[in-house]
């Protein structure tokens, strides 16, 4: 049970700091109005809180250690996809146009 | 209790000695058939039964859905329209959509999990029985209620997204909204009760010593499925109700006028919408992953690999609801973060699809009937696939959506990455299903009819779509060059329709002229080969272990069959099976499951009761037809508390396991934690909804709120005390008399909260944020409502002297949803009341 | 012009129509028609691969490693692929987005079951017209578009992507045709009985505002 837990843990990370995120960035264009962009306090607020979102799959790449066997090593694994999928899925927040 | 501390590791388990066969088969067959007639048919709650049942059923609603989709192509055919009018044409195409979405694709999965996955785990039947049973009979009466309206002309007519305000009650009187909107709930009961048992019966019922790491993959993917189902299908339930209660009562959730939002609805269903694309690949793909190895003679090609991208679609899946959004005028950044997760979602699909076809390089692949169906899976599914990750591209879903172009997609990946996969399944079970071999030809023909039909209805379409043709649409008078294309569709469209009659005339004819088939045709190694054919309702005369993992089902039917695995037989006289450890599976207690009854078709009629009433809108009659629904689920309940016999059971020499009421985490615990995520999960969408309305919403502000604030901040303060100290006393002993005070507190909990929401909560109708908090205090009271009901149960059952030091009865239950009503109550008050503070 | 290299094949297969969106009139329509033939050049080559991979697997077997499949084709591979589409689909969708530079500005009402538009004339008043949208030729435009009751989408094929009109809120489209004359349009979004037949024409004008004869201006 605690070892699905850990399995379990990587993409709900990535869940996590999905939606953070996006709420932060509906929130931040709610109160904007128009076409134009955000101004740099906000896409600093989204770039920081993504890159927060990054670092915090850090401490817990240590506190699961490597385990032989694909499968046995699944919360690594699970690490994994959470970090690129943190990685691959929220990088707009760097070159898009925000509102 | 205390023996459960004996159990030794797997690798000790003795055999148990070896009796006659037929002894056996018949001391089961006692105890595990179904009653005999058509009573039996209303009273079966086995999962071989329901699974097929469940499969046939799904399989006539697919035939009605392809006999409407017939029409919408006769109509297309030409750009006049053939015979149809607009109003007719809209109920047809809506409901050939929700047909195919809530009646076929979804109870055929479940119909096949239900059949398969007890069988493939090693065990004798899901882990509800009953539940099984009331998920048909409320699949098949929700389906009925929608093909009845179909035939009197009243059925849904809104798409089967039922887009607000389209399907408010302003721009969609009458009762045909509602149909969809009753309908598909009242169906998705079957959803959610699937949902849990599937998880519930993999996590705890695993062949001894099969650890999760060691399941056939068909187990791992409908872990996946399930989870989702639990998650996914929260969200859809949460709008529709919302929806009912905006076009019955007239609560604005959804009207912009009114501080709602059309969006929410958007955002609610495609929370839903999205991840059901998966739940419905997800399963096929478990199916591939067992039939590729076999009919190839070999092992599956990186199983781990696998099973991390299972884990990966699970969770991306849930992040690319948007992407059925990207017209309605969200910001690009928001637009570019769901176009990365709809690509990259593509990754693990691709990683399983490189992985079949490298275990295909790997092995020897043999051209059987099933093959035919994979390979027509593999070329339809890659480039449904392929026009899939194009859709995730932002300025093409631009040009693209709702178009025909859209249409031939998930036409490519539901029926390329779906149907043809439960062809094959269909093709490669049937000796299991009927014990009879397949009449040659007849297969093969069938499906190069399919392939072609399919091929030239849906290929051209895109080009259809490109050229500009919307969906959705009846007459193209001005377009006459889209007349060719539409043409040529509608031919192959009757091409694929009679392939798909003679694959089903191919079925039936196996099921009733084929010679008879010898066991484990296929020579699989998976428990499902490793029983007789036609398998016997309790599946395995003695239940497998890890030790008959991995061997060829062949050298195991006979010890099992013998009685040599575990708990043979039905020696009790009742139903019984092995209940093991989420993690290594590890024995920990038998299961007494209960037999046949007709209390499902009892229950579910009590609520078809209730649908129909509030279609008719007679709302207080339909309040009244909650009554008897609530007798019967504590008849219901009744029917789990232990009989006589609670002595430990003897499942091999040397090993007696404890009954599950002595057990600490019964199935039903772990039940009950399953539907609270799903419940936790529509609690969420309810918050999301009012976050959603009081930021993004761009709607008029809500009116100044009249609530006193001494009397709301005392009536709060004392629900929250009366909570916390149930859920106090529930945890400090299994006593009598804390039963008693738990009811008390709820109660009283409850009579302040309607007291509060009768005087002090807005008038919901005024403004969207008003009707979702009025939603969540109902929410609370039905919550509390339930503990109180659940501490009355378990008085009554103090009464009965039910519940003693080591039979823990319903108490466990009443713990588990008093914490979680305690949680939720005071979450709601949290926000509720950070809210006011903030305006 | 760039739309002219794309009719030339297209008309010869027959995919070209009056709302066909692989016979671009615009900026707008013409990028995004080519992003669609790179990704078919690329879906046909991908399929033509999986095609010859199931093929070669007919046969003895193989000793095949898993790694090969699951982490280069399944991971590498596919991300290397799915990296460079999402990036021209990011690229080419900054580049369509409306901005804040002085576009001209035009208004999109939809109803059941119809369109109203609205522009401004050059005497700055604005001038209401029923089913027939009227912008400049050769620059950018920004539809403001609402609804008035349910959800239409406002789409012009051969000009740029479509946008819902949603009750209660304002988005706002950008199209540009390339040359003067009359593009079709349609409701791209289901919106009950009348949706097959929610057309409209936009009107594209060398000289802006355009002089208009009195009798199309709505009372």
């Amino acid at each position: 049970m605690r070892w699905l837990g850990l399995v379990l843990l990587g993409p709900a990370l990535w869940a996590v700091v999905f939606s953070l995120v996006y709420g932060l960035h509906g929130t931040l264009c709610a109160t904007a109005s128009g076409p134009e962009d955000l101004g740099r306090a906000a896409r600093l607020a989204l770039v920081g809180a993504w890159l927060l979102g990054i670092a915090a799959f850090l401490p817990v790449f240590a506190l699961i250690p490597e385990r032989s066997g694909q499968a046995a090593n699944l919360p690594r694994i699970g690490l994994w996809i959470g970090l690129v999928a943190t990685l691959f899925t929220l990088f707009p927040v760097t070159v898009t146009t925000s509102c | 209790m205390s023996d459960t501390s004996l159990t030794p590791r797997t690798g000790t388990i003795a055999p148990n000695p070896p009796r006659r066969a037929l002894a056996l088969h018949r001391e089961l067959q006692s105890v595990w058939a179904n009653d005999r007639g058509l009573w039996g048919q209303m009273t079966a709650v086995s999962h071989t039964t329901l699974g097929l049942r469940f499969m046939a059923t799904a399989i006539i609603f697919f035939a009605i859905g392809g006999i409407l989709s017939m029409l919408i192509r006769a109509q297309l055919a030409s750009h006049q329209g053939a015979f149809l009018d607009t109003e007719l044409y809209n109920q047809i195409f809506t409901m050939h959509g929700s047909i195919m979405m809530f009646l076929f694709a979804i109870p055929m999965l479940e119909g096949l999990a239900i059949w398969l996955l007890p069988k493939m785990l090693g065990t004798r039947d899901m882990a509800f029985p009953r539940l099984t049973a009331l998920g048909y009979w409320c699949y098949l009466f929700g389906g009925l209620i929608m093909l009845t309206a179909l035939l009197f002309g009243v059925a849904p007519r809104d798409g089967w997204f039922m887009y607000t305000p389209l399907s408010s009650a302003a721009y969609s009187p009458g009762i045909n909204a509602d149909v969809w909107l009753l309908g598909v709930t009242f169906v998705e009961i079957s959803a959610i009760a699937a949902a849990v048992e599937i998880t519930v019966t993999i996590l705890r019922q695993r062949a001894p010593g099969m650890k999760l790491t060691q399941m056939p993959l068909f187990a791992w993917y409908m872990l996946g499925t399930s989870a989702m189902m639990l998650v996914g299908f929260p969200p859809l339930i949460a709008g529709s109700v919302l929806l009912e209660i905006e076009r019955a009562f007239d609560w604005p959730f959804f009207d912009p006028a009114r501080g709602g939002d059309p969006l929410l609805w958007q955002h609610l269903f495609w929370l839903f919408g999205h991840p059901e694309v998966y739940i419905i690949f997800l399963p096929a793909a478990g199916v591939m992953s067992m039939m590729i190895p076999v009919l190839c003679r070999t092992t599956i090609l990186g199983y781990g690999a696998i099973v991390a991208a299972i884990l990966g679609l699970v969770f991306l899946s849930f992040g690319l609801w948007v992407h059925h959004m990207f017209t309605v005028g969200i910001p690009h950044m928001a637009l570019a973060f769901f176009s990365a997760a709809s690509v990259l979602v593509a990754v693990p699909t691709a990683v399983q699809v490189f992985a079949w076809i490298g275990t295909m390089w790997k092995g020897s692949p043999q051209l059987h009937l099933p093959m035919y169906h994979i390979l027509g899976f593999f070329l339809t599914f890659v480039m449904g696939g392929l026009t899939g990750v194009m859709l995730a591209i932002v300025p093409f879903n631009w040009q693209a959506h709702d178009t025909a172009f859209v249409t031939a997609h998930l036409h490519y990946v539901l029926i390329g990455g779906f149907v043809f996969p439960m062809m094959a399944a269909a093709t490669y079970w049937m000796p299991l299903i009927t014990g009879r071999r397949r009449v040659k030809g007849l297969g093969e023909a069938a499906f190069w009819v399919i392939l072609i039909g399919f091929h030239g209805t849906f290929f051209i379409m895109h080009l259809t779509g490109l050229m500009g043709m919307p969906r959705r649409i009846d007459v193209y008078p001005d377009n006459p060059e889209w007349v060719w294309l539409n043409l040529t569709s509608s031919i192959f469209s009757f091409v694929l329709t009679i392939g798909f009659a003679m694959f089903v005339l191919d079925l039936i004819l196996q099921a009733t002229l084929g010679k008879r088939e010898s066991r484990n045709p296929w020579r699989a190694p998976t428990f499902d080969w490793a029983m007789p054919i036609p398998s016997p309702n309790y599946n395995f005369a003695s239940l497998p272990t890890a030790r008959h993992l991995d061997r060829d089902a062949d050298e195991v039917i006979l010890p099992l069959a013998r009685g040599e695995g575990i708990l043979p037989g039905a020696p009790n006289g009742r139903r019984e099976l092995l209940v093991t450890r989420v993690g290594d599976a590890q024995p920990d207690h038998v299961g007494v499951l209960p037999g046949n009854t007709a209390l499902p078709l009892a229950l579910s009629a009590s609520i078809g009761v209730f649908v129909l009433l509030m279609l008719a809108s007679l709302y207080a009659l339909a309040g009244i037809a909650l009554v008897p629904v609530a007798v019967l689920i504590w008849v219901w309940v009744r029917g789990m508390a232990p009989g006589d016999n609670l002595a430990s059971v003897a499942v091999t020499p040397g090993l007696r396991l404890p009954v599950h009421h002595h057990a600490r985490a019964s199935l039903g615990q772990s039940g009950l934690v399953a539907f609270l995520v799903a419940n936790g999960t529509l609690f969420a969408s309810l918050l999301f909804g009012l976050a959603f309305v009081s930021v993004v919403t761009p709607g008029p502000e809500a009116p100044i709120s009249t609530f006193t604030p001494r009397t709301t901040a005392i009536a709060l303060g004392l629900v929250t005390l009366a909570v916390g100290l149930a859920s106090a006393c529930v945890a400090w002993s299994g006593r009598h008399g804390a039963a008693m005070l738990a009811l008390l507190l709820n109660l009283g909990a409850l009579v302040v909260l309607v007291w509060m929401a009768a005087t002090q909560l807005d008038d919901p109708t005024r403004h969207a944020r008003d009707a979702l908090r009025a939603v969540m205090a109902g929410y609370v009271g039905l919550h509390l409502l339930v503990a109180a009901g659940m501490a009355a149960f378990a008085l009554d059952q103090f009464r009965r002297g039910e519940i003693t030091v080591d039979v823990t009865g319903a108490w466990p239950a009443l713990r588990l949803w008093q914490r979680y009503t305690s949680v939720t109550t005071l979450v709601t008050i949290g926000v509720l009341t950070a809210q006011a503070v903030m305006s | 012009m760039r739309g002219g290299v794309l009719i030339a094949p297209v008309a010869l297969i027959g995919c070209s129509g009056p709302l066909s969106t692989l016979q671009p009139g615009g900026a707008t329509a013409t990028e995004i028609a080519w992003l669609w033939w790179v990704m078919l050049a690329g879906a046909v080559a991908l399929t033509m691969m999986m095609v010859v991979l199931i093929a070669m697997a007919f046969g003895a077997p193989r000793d095949t490693g898993a790694r090969v499949w699951t982490h280069g084709m399944g991971l590498a591979f596919s991300l290397v692929v799915l990296s460079a589409t999402l990036g021209a689909g990011l690229w080419v969708g900054e580049r369509i987005l409306p901005r804040d530079d002085g576009a001209v500005e035009v208004r999109a009402r939809a109803f059941q079951w119809g369109w109203r538009f609205t522009h401004t004339d050059s005497d700055g008043n604005p001038v209401e017209t029923d089913g027939l949208l009227h912008i400049p030729a050769g620059q950018p435009v920004d539809v403001l578009i609402t609804s008035e009751d349910v959800i239409h989408s406002f789409w012009v094929p051969r000009l740029a992507g479509k946008l819902d009109a949603i009750p209660g809120r304002t988005n706002r489209a950008r199209i540009s045709a390339d040359a003067p004359g009359t593009y079709a349009g349609l409701c791209a979004e289901f919106c009950g009985l009348g949706h097959a037949r929610m057309r409209f024409d936009v009107q594209a004008h060398d000289t802006w505002p355009p002089a208009l004869p009195d009798e199309s201006e709505a009372p």
